[in-house]
């Protein structure tokens, strides 16, 4: 009996994550937009993203946090039809070139066969996947930069 | 890795690939006890040491498979996981066993049985702890996005990519190790179901079971075992996949470059003398930016290497002559060790109906592992055979 107790006492006590990762991705409560977090090496100067500890380059362990740039070029994505297990089809997802020299792996927020390589798409937030719970997981994504979305809206 | 000896493959063994109920110790015991048999051993006390390549079916692999082979008590076994190139690692574990002259004789296994396991309509991908797997990566993903930028910067159609599996499926025609085989057209190809734009299902490699062995041993041994068509291994690399987080050219592969290039300086063989090649045609884009990876033709010409039939017979090198992944289907911890062990079969002259001609002296195979995020891949191993006889 105590076991059985302890046993759902303890999963009441730690749900499942419904925010990816607060080191990568900053969503401000004061309503500014959210942005994703470089780290730079104060040993070498070496920025990263995602948080690398020790800096894969010197082995530095401290850093400073950045604020990344919002937005970015979509190198190259896939409209992706049969997916992981458990997640809904069809999803997109892409390789995202920030003016810093990074590429960031997302998922991008918009239909499929809607992206192009080369456009100029921006960070947003919302769900990647469901939780052990049942619960959105938020993360970071990237979409469609406003002015491209509206044009895209009357065509499509 | 230097050979500090000379190396020969004395035998091999692969079994039938497609959906099997054996699991995958019953497959690997297959393949390992043709592959023995093959080098003309008849007692359990030969080998020395054994690697076995396994990604998928659990702990203590290897054992499984030799215990009832009454190897188990007499030889070390090892267990080697690093996804699609366990099976090769295996083999190149063997090898540096024999050439640093720990062992006279050992054996390199690759075997897995998926389907017995694994949900249909699914697609492979990284571990959960792995960034891009959390955002929805997969291993299709992976290769699209390689094939959507290849064609937004080439040029390349849909249509051109399904070349690759027409050519592939028409190798195996009358491979009875193979699955997916014979005709099919760029139609067909084309039209099949849509996995990850632009690669549909006939694109991408079964997900299926199988095992490959490979017995290798010192100049030695090839006498005393009286080995009558010895293929002498030349180089036999393994590397881990560069990270980087910063932009890339993905119609290149950094990790596939830097194996080839390391195997060629090993082997004192360059591209333009390999005779077939079995390479990680995982899905048809990577067979296409391959040819230009290691060299087989210019960066920018893999179009028109491909479309020239370079890579089929009479061509500069047959890719894929056993079928490929894209017609054996891939059991990721096998492929490494059955392609090698299709390329000794080839050079041996021991195809029957997907004989390469003329029998071909020097063969070259590839495979890589992991869609590890900021690496192209984990792993790459790479071989290079040579006939002895």
């Amino acid at each position: 009996m105590p076991e059985v107790d302890k046993k759902s006492k303890k999963k009441e006590q730690e749900p499942d994550i419904t925010f990816f990762h607060p080191d990568l991705l900053s969503v401000p409560d004061d309503q500014s937009p959210p942005f994703l977090k470089g780290y730079r090496c104060n040993n070498c100067g070496q920025l990263d993203f995602p948080k690398l500890s020790p800096c894969p380059n010197c082995w530095g362990e401290t850093f400073e946090t950045v604020p990344l740039s919002t937005r970015g070029k979509l190198y190259s994505f896939a409209d992706i039809y049969i997916g992981q297990p458990g997640l809904e089809t069809p999803y997109v997802v892409g390789y995202i070139d920030l003016p810093e020299k990074l590429r960031i792996f997302a998922m991008l927020d918009g239909e499929v066969e809607s992206f192009h390589c080369d456009e100029e798409v921006e960070l947003t937030v919302g769900p990647i996947r469901k939780n052990q719970d049942g619960l959105p997981i938020i993360s970071y994504k990237f979409k469609k930069t406003s002015s491209q979305s509206d044009e895209k809206g009357v065509n499509v | 890795m230097k050979l500090d000896r000379e190396v020969y493959i004395a035998g091999v063994g692969e079994t039938v690939f497609g959906k099997h109920k054996e699991d995958y110790d019953i497959l690997g015991r297959q393949a390992a006890f043709q592959a023995m048999k093959n080098s003309n051993i008849s007692r359990p006390d030969v080998i020395q040491s054994a690697y076995v390549g396994n990604a998928h079916n659990g702990i203590v692999t290897g054992q499984t498979i030799f215990k009832d082979l009454g190897m188990c008590g007499r030889v070390p076994v090892i267990n080697v996981e690093s996804a699609c190139s366990a099976g090769a690692m295996a083999v190149h574990l063997a090898i540096k066993d024999v050439a640093t002259g720990l062992t006279e004789v050992s054996i390199g296994v690759g075997a897995e049985n998926h389907t017995l396991r694994r949900k249909s309509g699914t697609a492979f991908m990284p571990a959960m702890n792995d960034i891009e797997a959390v955002h929805g990566g997969v291993m299709t993903g992976k290769y699209s996005m390689r094939a959507t930028r290849y064609m937004y910067e080439r040029g390349a159609t849909i249509e051109d990519f399904a070349m690759i599996t027409v050519k592939n499926r028409k190798h195996a025609t009358n491979n009875p190790h193979a699955w997916f085989k014979g005709k099919i057209s760029v139609e067909e190809v084309v039209n099949s179901r849509m996995v990850a734009y632009p690669m549909t299902l006939h694109q991408c490699c079964g997900v299926a079971d199988g095992a490959g062995a490979v017995v290798v041993c010192s100049k030695d041994m090839v006498q005393k075992l009286g080995i009558a068509k010895p293929v002498k291994v030349t180089g036999s690399v393994v590397t881990s996949g560069p990270y980087h987080n910063h932009p890339r050219d993905i119609t290149g592969d950094d990790i596939t470059e830097m194996t080839s290039e390391l195997l060629y300086k090993e082997s004192g063989i360059g591209p333009e003398d390999v005779d077939i090649l079995e390479l990680h045609d995982a899905f048809t884009i990577a067979e296409l930016l391959y040819y230009e990876c290691m060299g087989l033709c210019k960066k920018g010409e893999g179009l028109k290497f491909l479309r020239e039939g370079q890579s089929t017979y009479g061509g500069k090198c047959v890719v894929s002559p056993r079928g490929g992944m894209l017609s054996y289907g891939h059991p990721i911890g096998a492929s490494g060790a059955a392609q090698i062990a299709s390329n000794v079969k080839q050079m041996r002259n021991e195809c029957p109906g997907y004989q390469v001609e003329p029998i071909p002296r020097v063969a070259m195979s590839h495979v890589t592992g992991g869609g590890l995020s900021g690496t192209e891949h984990a792993a790459c191993t790479m071989h290079m055979l040579v006939s002895d006889f």
